[in-house]
């Protein structure tokens, strides 16, 4: 019988094929999409049409008239929030994930305070984040914290349980303290799954941080989209969509790349 | 080159061992009133798998499971002093090699001296030289910069064994250390055994459920009934290291293989599963 690549998770797929279907896929997508805008069958106020992205996108990245870049400007404070609150859930949100995975009795104690939000929806909080944080800098910042650190503890507590057992008997035989046998033996194998939690953090970060500027914000990505809708200028918000998604993309292969290298190390699956 | 010149002893009395049962309900008996005396020398504790055998090894290491008092009854005596936790004269060996895989071979070996327990007692200098030693006698020197995941089952093993080897233990307990290992590389493993062993003679408490390798190791060899474990049987082997294939194949060797593999039908009725390596 003849290998075949469908219905068979195992086919291996060249580099090449990989892109070729990939920049086809979204090819499809623009093609089928300027189709729609130049038949006029959605009107542009509820679709522009790609070009017209295109030249909101121009017009966001430099305003010739008044010599500035919006986007430029939008992106460095959306940045700026997601990396405060990204060392926030790193300093805060390792440390309590790391303590509730190597002590039964943290985790029994944390993980009904912790976990049930992983389900619940986040941006329910914004109001009362709004009423205990008012609506400056700080609610943005905490409320991207809450919504990333939620899933990161867990995260980061299961990647400590999951090294073997093994490793922590195996330092105690050899004289180190309870402590050290975490420190020396179980921490160093959890990195690369902790840096896994940090990624997915950041991800999660970036889907929140329009939810946070909506909320009286001045500058920011999320405030471009939202001041552009309130002008119904739909190229607008759309081109402020797809920086959005080219920033996360981007940080998450970034991030990617970066564990990679520092855990070269890791079993691959 | 041991830490006292007195030999070492470990004395086991009346030891019970039970755990309770998964269903709440009772408990599980998996090693039932074990006396032996060991001295140095290599001693086999040969069972088959799942019959208490490590359980007792780690009750000579100090190591404790969680939660469950260890042994329930009877007490651990390590030159005469009672073994309550984790202490300097024994070392273990795993099956599971338990390498750091982000370090490199000779970070590994020198994992001990990482902790404050050995940095207050063993100068650097002095821990350099161990290291450098042990690296030579295991045959790993020419792969000191090599991480776990470049190296062999056996060469992870070699790693392990000079982890244990650089602390100069009194006692090496040897958790079915081998047993993962294909039959030709845990062959040479044997051999490293044996010479390490005749260069610094302690005393080894190996733990295997192959016959063979019981045969071919032991000053010794205590055959464990299976759950609960008991002592079925307890020889010793005369025939000097290393033990020829020729010995391996003389109505001797044969002899004791049999009246192991009889020893241990009689005592847990069949239920036994020992391996007998080609």
């Amino acid at each position: 019988m003849a290998e075949t690549t469908s219905w068979n998770p195992y086919a291996p797929l060249s580099a090449q094929t990989t892109r070729t279907l990939g920049i086809g896929a979204v090819v499809a997508v623009l093609v089928l999409w300027a189709l729609i805008s130049a038949t006029g069958l959605v009107s542009p106020n509820k679709l522009p049409a790609p070009w017209q992205v295109a030249k909101a996108f121009a017009y966001l990245a430099w305003d010739g008239e008044n010599g500035r870049s919006l986007l430029l400007n939008a992106t460095l404070w959306s940045v700026g929030r997601v990396v405060a609150a990204g060392a926030l859930v790193v300093a805060i949100g390792i440390p309590i994930g790391v303590f509730m995975g190597a002590s039964p009795k943290v985790n029994a104690a944390l993980s009904p305070l912790v976990d049930p939000f992983r389900s619940a929806p986040v941006v329910a909080l914004l109001p009362i984040m709004v009423m205990w944080f008012g609506i400056g800098e700080w609610m943005k910042v905490l409320f991207l914290f809450v919504g990333a650190v939620v899933y990161l503890i867990p995260m980061v507590r299961d990647a400590v349980r999951a090294v073997p057992q093994a490793y922590w008997i195996s330092a105690r035989d050899l004289g180190a303290t309870p402590f050290e046998a975490v420190r020396h033996a179980v921490l160093p194998l959890a990195m690369p799954r902790i840096a896994d939690a940090v990624i997915v953090g950041v991800s999660v970060m970036w889907t929140y941080i329009t939810v946070a500027e909506y909320v009286n914000a001045r500058e920011g990505l999320g405030q471009l989209i939202q001041n552009a809708r309130r002008f119904s200028a739909m190229d607008q918000v759309f081109a402020g969509i797809i920086v959005i998604i080219a920033f996360a993309l981007l940080s998450y292969q970034l991030m990617r790349y970066l564990k990679a290298r520092m855990y070269p190390w890791e079993t691959k699956l | 080159m041991s830490a006292s010149a007195e030999p070492v002893s470990i004395e086991l009395k009346d030891i019970v061992q039970e755990y309770p049962n998964k269903d709440g309900n009772g408990v599980l008996r998996v090693v039932d009133g074990i006396s032996l005396t060991l001295s140095p020398g290599i001693n086999m504790l040969l069972g088959p798998s799942g019959c208490g055998k490590s359980t007792i090894l780690h009750m000579m290491g100090g190591v404790r499971p969680i939660g469950v008092p260890t042994p329930t009854s009877g007490t651990v005596l390590i030159d005469g002093k009672p073994c309550v936790e984790a202490h300097d004269d024994a070392v273990m060996v795993f099956q599971r090699y338990a390498n750091r895989p982000d370090l490199t071979v000779e970070q590994n070996v020198a994992f001990p001296f990482r902790l404050a327990h050995w940095r207050a007692r063993v100068s650097e200098a002095e821990a350099r030289r161990r290291i450098e030693e042990t690296l030579a006698a295991v045959g790993l020197a020419a792969h000191r910069k090599h991480l776990p995941s470049q190296l062999s089952g056996g060469q992870n093993q070699r790693v392990a064994l000079a982890r244990a080897l650089v602390l100069r233990p009194r006692i090496l307990l040897m958790d079915e250390p081998f047993g993962a290992l294909d039959a030709q590389t845990r062959g040479e493993m044997q051999q490293l055994l044996v010479q390490i062993y005749e260069q610094n003679p302690c005393l080894v408490v190996f733990v295997t459920h192959d016959v063979t390798e019981a045969l071919a190791l032991g000053d010794r060899v205590i055959v464990l009934s299976t759950q609960p474990a008991k002592i079925a049987d307890d020889f010793a082997i005369l025939e000097p290291r290393p033990r020829s294939a020729t010995w391996q194949r003389s109505t001797e060797a044969v002899r004791m293989e049999e009246r192991i593999l009889a020893q241990l039908h009689a005592a847990s009725a069949g239920r036994a599963s020992l391996r007998v390596s080609v």
